[in-house]
């Protein structure tokens, strides 16, 4: 009896025993915890100093410039490929500049023009008289990082591979203007020829403007000797795509994914130079909270799009952030169908919408929405009137004789009267019988349309309007954005550099996809096409002006407000030149103040 | 009980494969398009076509439903349509041990710190005790994982700086010797660990309380102590070995949420696991991806339920299979 007593107590022992064990473990992790920080940021000291640390949001996709589609691959594509030309956005005139090592596409204004051209592969170009062929002659010391030159070939193979349909680059449009390209198939037989190692001619059917050709011939190479064996079938899914042989200041060190791609500095690079930061971390943090609190912690030096609203907090916290910003690039707007889509999909008749068929009811809903209060009250400094598709920072073709449609209840009532809605027995504006009511769509997970579309419900209903609204999970939103199902909505663009607003306004409603609202104005067509055809991109200076004045009057949509993009910088980076084609536009030059130096 | 576990799977089967078969139909009827990330100004119309027709997703229903089920009937689950084309058995692979590991120290945490509450709240019914471990267990329990998660980081991570606030290791740890590395490894699990374990730990101990309490009023338990039996053997082999029968159910049910993964944790803490993988490829309709994991989260329900009937038949000789 006394035996199986004992057993009892042993047994009893037993959750004890792991409470202890458990206990125990929880104490070495604590241990191990408190050790990792004091003994462990001595140990890491010297990491620390020579990595940068950037968080972003999502991995990238590919790091094959043929295949990339994200930003964040684009902007480490960068990092390690070399590129023909070198780009960059000259804030003074809002043009892009191309330069090769000995010669330029403008005179760089003074301020401008940071980066020396040496990452140039082209030493320099020539454009025929008739803007139909534009030649490069390369320089003869660049090298793969794996040892072998880059010749012409490497460029010929690469846009063969960008403009093979198997392969499917998001790039073709590049290739759009070379010979062969207006029967639907490039002809690279005569589009593209390499006589020499050092010489690279592109042929276009028609005369292209110089700065286009340089922008639309200048895509990232591959290196030919590691890739013209892979089948345009297996391009995707090639071991090679993770691999990456390129000659930029960096190469990369190690590609865990859905984790971090860390870039250790190129020594052997002369396009430009090995990179000055030893290494450069691109670590995946998902959730927007925990990038911020890295940042703060200084686990994260560089931390993308950071929302207003943080910003007090985060200085507070920590003195060392700084934030940075540039654009203008983005701006939101309120969609309004200017046709009846309904009857658009059913039959192909276009008549005005019911509501926001009239210019004047749209002109009269811009001045009934109080933009400023939007911007005060979010995006603070940071956010800019938007009064038409063309960015103030693209100071050459910018209309700065555009007054704003200001916030302004009564003109907004006198205008709707005037095209006959009167307030019905409910207070809601009447026209034959129909009330003005409607939905506001918008995309789920955006703060700032969140907070815009609160004011603007409030403003409409100020003038007797009903909005409604609805916030449609992101794929759902977007198709029907682009099968013209929504009468209003909201939704923002990101603006190209270069100015071709066709897709988004032309007339041909099944060519031009991005014409959500149905608008349609032949001078805008026109306009457009005369631009195109000016040889010199400011000489298209006083269509884009007019074609300013014809938005702005026709308020196809209402514009709101440009955004000043905002990122968070450790102060421990020096160097760093923020630029509108790209946060990480001169990481190579940053440099890193050692830690030392930051604790005193 | 073998007949019984064979005739369980052999129904398995047909009800896995109707479950992918739905998954199959139903995420092509959701509005969305995986090329539709294609479709912006300054893409050539032509790509998002190229790349549909690369995914054959220009193909009939019927004939892309075929297509599929050959491939699947080999084993072959596909290419990930939104991660670089990776085969989307090699995604999960990389990806599972991840959640594996997260999740099976969670349970682990779970049970253990679930069962000792639950029998303490119980045995002393009505104490202060009991009622501070209630309160405290509904509190955490009622509260969101999220946002515990962030109230976790926030303190310990930026107030305290004595965990990380993310990520499965520190940059260079591969520099530190394997000891260092796991060191580092668990030190980064720390946090999300106890975020996931408290509020699990607080559902159980409701449960083992609730069954403890029903099993402690029962005649044989009474006749314990009458044998003069010590308190602590009566509490722990004789009521606790019947009260965990319910609990036991739970630990198949919980066979799913090892391998499907935490989503809130994983999308906070930074972990490539098998939640975010999942919730990704939905976003992104990445079919092969999306059907892969109903495939294995299905499966695993299944095989839950049927360990968790097993078990019971296992503890309890009063159930017959």
């Amino acid at each position: 009896m006394k035996a199986r007593v004992d057993r009892d107590v042993q047994g009893l022992r037993a959750p004890a025993r792991i409470v202890l064990t458990l206990l125990l473990a929880l104490l070495v992790l604590a241990v191990s915890a408190c050790g990792r920080k004091g003994g462990g940021s001595s140990r890491n000291a010297a990491v620390m100093d020579s990595t940068l640390v950037i968080a972003m949001l999502g991995d990238a996709d590919y790091l094959n410039p043929v295949l990339a589609s994200t930003v964040t691959s684009g902007n480490i594509i960068g990092l390690i490929y070399p590129s023909l030309l070198q780009s960059e956005f000259d804030t003074q005139t809002g043009l892009m500049n191309y330069m090769a090592l000995e010669k330029k596409l403008r005179p760089v204004t003074p301020g401008q023009g940071k980066k020396a051209p040496d990452a140039a592969i082209a030493r320099s170009w020539s454009m025929a008289p008739d803007h139909k062929s534009i030649t490069y002659t390369l320089r003869k010391d660049a090298f793969w990082s794996d040892g072998k030159p880059i010749v012409s070939g490497d460029f010929k193979f690469s846009y063969e591979l960008y403009g093979n349909p198997v392969i499917a680059s998001a790039r073709q449009q590049y290739l759009s203007e070379l010979v062969g390209a207006d029967k639907g198939k490039v002809d690279f037989s005569k589009a593209i020829e390499t006589p020499d190692d050092t010489t690279l001619i592109f042929r276009f059917y028609k005369p292209v403007p110089e700065h286009l050709a340089l922008f639309h011939t200048s895509l990232t190479p591959l290196p030919k000797h590691l890739w013209k064996d892979v089948k345009p079938e297996d391009f995707r899914h090639s071991p090679l795509n993770l691999e990456p042989v390129g000659a930029g200041p960096y190469t990369m060190k190690s590609w865990q994914k859905q984790q971090e791609i860390v870039l250790a500095s190129n020594r052997k690079s002369n396009l430009p130079k090995p990179g000055t930061i030893a290494s450069i971390a691109f670590k995946v943090v998902p959730d927007y909270t925990v990038r911020l609190t890295q940042l703060q912690t200084g686990a994260a030096d560089v931390v993308e799009n950071i929302k207003p609203e943080d910003f007090t907090a985060l200085l507070k916290a920590n003195p060392q952030i700084d934030v940075k910003t540039v654009g203008l690039r983005v701006y939101d707007y309120v969609g309004w169908s200017n046709i009846d889509h309904e009857a658009y999909s059913r039959s192909g008749v276009i008549k005005p919408h019911p509501l926001f068929g009239s210019a004047k009811v749209r002109l009269a809903l811009t001045h009934a929405i109080d933009r400023e209060s939007i911007i005060d009250g979010y995006l603070k400094e940071y956010g800019v009137v938007c009064n038409t598709d063309i960015s103030p920072s693209l100071k050459w073709a910018y209309n700065p004789k555009i007054t704003s449609h200001g916030y302004d209840p009564e003109q907004a009532t006198a205008l709707l009267k005037a095209e006959g809605w009167l307030p019905g027995p409910d207070g809601i504006l009447q026209k034959n019988g129909r009330k003005f009511s409607f939905v506001l769509y918008t995309n789920a997970g955006n703060a700032r349309r969140n907070y815009a579309s609160v004011i603007i419900q409030q403003n409409l209903r100020a003038i007797g309007i009903e909005c409604k609204l609805d916030v449609q999970e992101s794929n759902v939103f977007f198709e029907n954005l682009q099968s013209r199902k929504l009468d209003a909505w909201m939704a923002g663009w990101s603006i190209g550099l270069e100015i071709d607003p066709l897709d988004v306004w032309g007339s041909d409603l099944k060519k031009s996809r991005f014409n959500f609202t149905g608008y349609r104005n032949p001078r805008i067509d026109r306009i457009c096409e005369l631009a195109k055809q000016k040889m010199e991109a400011t000489g298209a200076r006083a269509y884009w002006q007019e074609y300013q004045d014809i938005i702005h009057r026709d308020q196809p949509v209402t514009f709101l407000y440009w955004i000043k993009e905002t990122h968070g910088f450790n102060k421990r980076i020096e160097g760093a030149e923020l630029n509108i084609s790209g946060t990480f536009y001169n990481v190579d030059d940053w440099r890193l103040r050692p830690s030392a130096n930051i604790a005193r | 009980m073998l007949t019984y576990i064979l005739k369980r799977l052999l129904i398995a089967v047909p009800l896995i494969f109707g479950v992918l078969t739905l998954t199959f139909f139903i995420i092509r009827l959701a509005p969305g398009d995986p090329a539709a990330f294609f479709i912006q100004p300054g893409v050539s119309p032509n790509v998002a076509e190229q790349i549909r027709a690369q995914y054959g997703l220009n193909d009939p229903i019927p004939v892309q439903y075929f297509k599929w089920l050959a491939s699947v009937l080999q084993g072959d689950f596909g290419r990930s349509f939104s991660r670089a084309q990776q085969p989307v058995l090699e995604v999960i692979s990389e990806a599972l041990p991840i959640t594996v590991t997260i999740a099976g120290l969670t349970l682990i945490a779970n049970f253990t710190f679930g069962i000792l509450i639950g029998i303490v709240s119980a045995v002393r019914q009505n104490s202060f005790l009991d009622r501070f471990l209630t309160v405290t267990a509904l509190f955490f329990y009622s509260m969101p994982e999220f946002w515990f998660a962030l109230m976790m980081i926030i303190l310990f991570a930026l107030k305290l700086s004595l965990f990380p606030a993310s990520g499965l290791n520190e940059i260079g740890a591969e520099s530190y010797g394997p000891v260092g590395f796991v060191l580092d490894r668990l030190w980064h699990l720390a946090l999300p660990v106890t975020v996931l374990s408290i509020n699990g730990a607080a559902g159980i101990a409701r449960y083992v309380r609730g069954s403890m309490l029903e099993v402690i009023r029962q005649d044989y338990i009474r006749t314990a102590r009458a044998k003069g039996l010590p308190e602590k053997v009566v509490i722990f082999k004789h009521a606790l070995r019947n009260a965990l029968l319910p609990v036991v159910t739970l630990m198949g049910s919980s066979l799913p949420f090892i391998f499907s993964g935490a989503l809130f944790i994983e999308v906070i803490f930074a972990f490539p696991g098998m939640g975010r993988v999942t919730v990704e490829a939905i976003f992104a309709r990445d079919y092969p991806l999306i059907i892969a994991n109903t495939f294995i989260s299905g499966s695993l329900i299944v095989l839950g339920n049927l360990a968790a009937d097993v078990l019971y038949a296992v503890v309890d000789p009063r159930i017959k299979l």
